[in-house]
């Protein structure tokens, strides 16, 4: 099936969630991040509510 | 080419260690454990690599495998987690199974946290190495497990969310069969006057959801019809169909949607509700629809119901939607009197906090009273003590509005029974994860969106409709599902029926067959946690790739 | 994270920015510049070698600023991708200064500093943006002391002290206290040079410095210039050992923080900055207040705000379990100022309003939740992307599919959409992904309605 590719603008948890559920589907998604690495606010959490467990 | 034959030819085991640059080389002796690697019996060939994850160590691998004709690969290096799927991968296109392959981690697990114990943690490194070899002597070929996917999905529920899932997946190319208990579409939107915060009429939203939906060629709608039966698991559910006063229909689809909403309490008992001075909030709503006005002085209360000790939740869409009444009230009629007295004012993010203040300049009056000292209410008026002045304060009205929750359906728990799908302690679905899989259950292929899952507006469940949409989408627009070979089997001839299995089972992937009196695992659903095989009190219950049998050479090992 | 890294229909670009974007729904050419590294991606294994080498140290921003890293750094450790970067600002190579340390103890050879920007061009279909949000600089309330008072931080700044992995391995340093540790490592560097000194004269002299100072005060040596300068050592060491002593014996009384006070809507809910309610600031505070007690039993906890806004699944229980078993008391009202007291202990003024009293209170460390504000750069974003932004800065949407942008074909979630948490960013991002999914699936090769 032809399909086009989708960018992601952002790499923290909605990025990140988008380009996989994309990818999963089978497109090709480029996802872009202007920091170094992805992760974003979530990545300098400590632990999240309600559960507790870590943000990595 | 062929899959190497294994236990023909006798154990030739490749050992690859990596230095991991200076990650591991720099804290423990990587030569030492190579050299070591290759006296343990079964080992043909050991080496080592500078980064093993690298093309250079991908193509050691490779060639080892063929040079070598290993016939079981370890590799001891970082966490599974990071390579395992690269070296099977480069495994299996070396043409051996990538199920004989063993990960030894000797970096998180050794050099990172033994810095500076150089001699104790190559000692370690080389137990670690030996107990991989030990178990790789034990590893079985295993194939991965497919599935076929029917392109087609069953979304119970044609409130917002179930609208908002259908019109997704059909817009992507998947048929949808929709089912409603009513006679039409709209769930509780059909109750509703108008929508926050444009004001837009909540029947014109539903006309255009169902025109959307009823122009698609891929979605059968079924009204006045209820799920009676479902079977099956992922890829493949049978679901009987039972239009009221029809015989059942049935469908086959690889996915389900629960979209079944929620309904609002009717707080009999609180607050002298009588449902005709003292009414819900969607008692108003329908009045507001018919052209009834309520009367100039009108005072609503919040929390009705709701964060108590009987039902701690908060409903968190009760305030915006008390809200938005009391400013349509005030808009109609700018004489009104309107107070909402509430413990907290829930208008979270920036569209709801934008109409609280609108709500304010519009002269709605708010006053906070304590949950210690709830309102009264008596004949003509509210009385309540405000802590903010520190006295007893009385307005008259004409009517009360209750701000209530919304609760699960009292078919929730029959639904997610028959679905075998958990509930939580308010007996809303319980999703498979909190925060990361909001929409997904833990047994694959069934997903939760809407007031079903946890009260929602309109805007969050049209989202959490979409989302479900996705969800599906990556595992019906593949041809096949493909499962991993590591999953639990139950020895049918020594298996006692006792169903302990069926308990631990996170993934509802055991079944109990009573013509024989076993229990069968469903491989497709497995998910290889080894629960099942650890609770066996007969060992019936085995796992893939961490048999006893393995796990005992490994422990006998060091 | 990793999964992105892995799967084979991602294709991540990291360090990188939108330039330019032309066309339109299911044809977007988006021009992207991939900036230097000056560390090649497909060789650098994330092994850290070099930055243990570079002589270049610098805030970490990660870490807001309360660590340290080098001019060569990653940007986390468990980042994906763990290329690491150099900062062109500051490395000594780069800014025509002899160093490339890093490039030689680099077993992968993946350091060049020749590296130049790339520029990729893209051809999309569609296009989901989900570029968060940014955290409100609260010293724009001057009120509050944010930059005087060092035991006042931000919500993030608290979670980094709090985290294993972060710059004081998760034990609850005030930041006054380790501003003090520094400082004390300092003087004790200056006081044992100045030691060093000495202890030549004593020995040269065979006289302690202490006894000969005596003397020379009393005109013992005039003219002798050599002892002149030994009395000027003794007075230059004297007037570093007392401060020092004084550090330290103060030093000795430093303890975790235990008594915290957690601000809430700063930022948010206010005519000044930003009216909205940042949505999940009152649920992270109860969290702080939670993880911290779970540190450190004693830790108790004031949270101060107008409407506690705990209204997702399972978040009112949490609260409520938060007051009950992790020492949390909740009071209603807005703090009016923070003073610096004794022991650089914050002071909050603040009303009561359930009580009706102005109370002073003093705290060991005050936490500002500051405010989710649209990200820098939105407008330039929303320019380059042809968008628009709502009334509250962020990207707007339609009322009937709240993740269609007022572009066709461009698709926005998370915190670009509005301030919400975790599991609605979740769901919103799968949402946007099967919006976009539709643009570009075959049979809809046309306008997203």
């Amino acid at each position: 099936m032809e399909r086009k590719d989708v960018l992601v603008i952002g790499g923290g948890i909605a990025g990140i969630q988008a380009s996989l559920d994309l990818a999963e589907m089978g497109i090709h998604v480029y996802l872009l991040e202007s920091l170094p690495s992805i992760g974003g606010k979530m990545a300098q959490l400590d632990k999240t509510f309600p559960t507790n467990d870590c943000a990595i | 080419m062929k899959e190497k034959k294994t236990h023909e030819e006798g154990l030739r085991i490749g050992v690859f260690i990596c230095d991991c640059g200076s990650n591991i080389a720099g804290h423990l002796d990587c030569a030492a454990v190579t050299e070591y690697a290759s006296t343990l019996p079964g080992v043909v060939y050991a080496k080592e690599n500078l980064y093993t994850c690298s093309e250079a160590g991908i193509g050691e691998i490779q060639k080892g495998i063929k040079e070598h004709n290993l016939n079981r690969v370890v590799v001891a290096s970082c966490s599974p987690r990071t390579h395992q799927p690269l070296f099977q991968n480069s495994c299996a296109a070396a043409h051996l199974n990538p199920y004989l392959f063993e990960m030894v981690n000797i970096r998180d697990q050794c050099s990172w946290v033994h810095m500076g114990a150089r001699e104790d943690a190559t000692e370690k490194a080389k137990d670690l190495v030996r107990m991989g070899v030990s178990k790789a002597a034990f590893l079985e070929p295993q194939q991965d497990i497919e599935a076929s996917l029917i392109p087609r999905v069953l979304v119970i529920g044609a409130g917002v969310a179930g609208l908002s899932a259908t019109e997704s997946l059909a817009n992507m190319g998947l048929d949808v069969v929709l089912v409603e208990k009513e006679a039409q579409v709209g769930g509780l939107l059909r109750q509703i006057h108008r929508l926050s915060p444009h004001g837009e009429k909540a029947a014109d939203r539903i006309a255009e959801m169902a025109a959307s939906v009823q122009s698609k060629p891929n979605v059968t709608l079924y009204l006045s019809s209820r799920v009676e039966d479902i079977g099956g698991y992922i890829g493949n559910f049978d679901v009987a169909i039972r239009p009221e006063g029809g015989d059942a229909v049935h469908e086959k689809v690889g996915c389900l949607v629960v979209a079944t909403g929620a309904i609002p309490l009717k707080p009999e008992g609180l607050y002298g509700y009588d449902g005709k001075s003292v009414i819900t909030q969607m008692e108003l709503e329908e009045r507001l629809r018919a052209g009834d006005m309520p009367g100039e002085r009108v005072v609503m209360i919040q929390c009705v119901g709701a964060r108590s000790p009987e039902r701690e939740f908060c409903a968190r869409i009760c305030c915006q939607t008390a809200v938005k009444n009391a400013r349509f009230i005030k808009q109609e009629n700018p004489n009104a009197h309107v107070y909402i007295l509430y413990r907290d004012m829930q208008m979270y993010g920036a569209e709801n906090e934008q109409m609280l203040w609108d709500a304010r300049g519009e002269g709605v009056r708010f006053d906070v009273y304590s949950p210690d000292r709830p309102p009264k209410v008596e004949e003509g008026k509210v009385s309540f003590y405000r802590p903010l002045t520190g006295e007893v304060v009385e307005i008259p009205c004409d009517v009360v509005v209750l701000s209530t929750p919304l609760l699960p359906r009292e078919d929730a728990l029959a639904l997610s029974q028959l679905l075998r799908v958990p509930v939580d302690q308010n007996g809303f679905f319980l999703e498979a994860h909190a925060k990361l899989r909001p929409l997904d259950f833990a047994t694959d292929g069934i997903f939760v969106c809407g007031s079903a899952r946890y009260p929602a507006n309109v805007q969050e469940a049209v989202s959490q409709g979409l989302g479900a949409s996705s969800r599906i989408a990556t595992i019906l627009f593949k041809d096949k599902l493909i499962t991993s070979a590591i999953v639990a089997e139950i020895d049918p001839e020594t298996c006692v029926g006792c169903m302990g299995c069926m308990e631990m089972c996170p993934y509802e992937a055991i079944t109990y067959l009573p013509e024989k009196n076993i229990c069968q695992v469903n491989t497709v659903l497995c998910k290889g946690c080894g629960c099942c095989a650890a609770t066996c009190p007969s060992q019936s219950a085995r796992l893939k790739g961490f048999k006893p049998e393995q796990l005992m050479a490994q422990i006998r090992a060091i | 994270m990793l999964d992105v890294g892995r799967h084979p229909n991602i294709e991540l670009m990291a360090y990188s920015e939108v330039e330019q974007v032309a066309g339109d729904c299911g044809d977007f050419k988006v021009t992207v510049r991939r900036k230097a590294r000056y560390v090649e991606e497909d060789r650098c294994t994330g092994c850290g070698a070099c930055k243990e080498k570079c002589p270049t140290v610098l805030p970490d921003l990660f870490n807001e600023g309360l660590g340290t890293r080098k001019a060569i750094y990653s940007w986390f450790a468990q980042g994906i991708p763990s290329t690491h970067t150099i900062d062109p600002a500051h490395c000594r190579q780069l800014n025509g200064k002899k160093c490339g340390i890093c490039q030689k103890v680099c077993q992968a050879n993946a350091v060049n500093f020749d590296q130049k920007d790339r520029i990729v061009e893209l051809n999309v279909g569609a296009i989901v943006v989900a570029t968060g949000y940014k955290v409100f600089d609260p010293s724009r309330i001057p009120e509050y002391q944010y930059r005087e008072i060092p035991n006042v931080i931000t919500a993030i700044e608290f979670e980094r002290l709090l985290s294993a992995s972060g710059p004081t391995s998760g034990h609850l340093h005030r930041p006054a206290d380790l501003l003090a540790e520094r400082e004390i490592e300092e003087l004790e560097r200056q006081v044992s040079k100045s030691q060093k000194a000495l202890d030549k004269f004593e020995e040269k002299y065979g006289q302690s410095s202490a006894a000969f100072y005596e003397a020379y005060q009393k005109g013992e040596y005039a003219g002798d210039e050599d002892r002149a300068k030994w009395a000027e050592k003794y007075v230059a060491h004297q007037a570093v050992l007392e401060p020092y002593e004084a550090l330290k014996k103060e030093a000795e009384g430093f303890d975790v923080a235990k008594r915290l006070a957690f601000i809430q809507c700063v930022g948010s809910r206010d005519f000044r900055f930003y009216p909205f309610c940042s949505g999940f600031c009152c649920m992270h505070s109860i969290k702080e207040a939670i993880i911290a007690n779970e540190h450190e039993r004693e830790t108790t906890s004031v949270i101060f705000g107008m409407d506690i806004r705990a209204v997702g699944k399972g978040f009112e229980e949490y609260k409520i379990r938060g007051g009950n078993q992790s020492g949390i008391s909740y009071i209603r009202g807005r703090v009016a100022e923070i003073t610096e007291g004794p022991h650089h202990n914050p002071v909050v003024t603040y009303e009561d309003t359930r009580e009706r009293k102005v109370i002073s209170r003093d705290f060991d460390l005050v936490i500002l939740a500051t405010a989710c504000a649209p990200s820098d750069g939105v407008d330039r974003l929303a320019g380059t992307l042809g968008i628009e932004l709502n009334r509250f800065g962020f990207f707007k949407t339609g009322t009937s599919q709240p993740m269609d942008t007022t572009r066709p074909g461009i698709f926005v979630c998370g915190c670009a959409h509005g301030p919400m948490d975790i599991p609605e960013s979740v769901a919103q991002a799968s949402g946007a992904a099967a919006r976009a999914a539709q643009v570009v699936t075959d049979s809809q090769m046309r306008q997203a309605s």
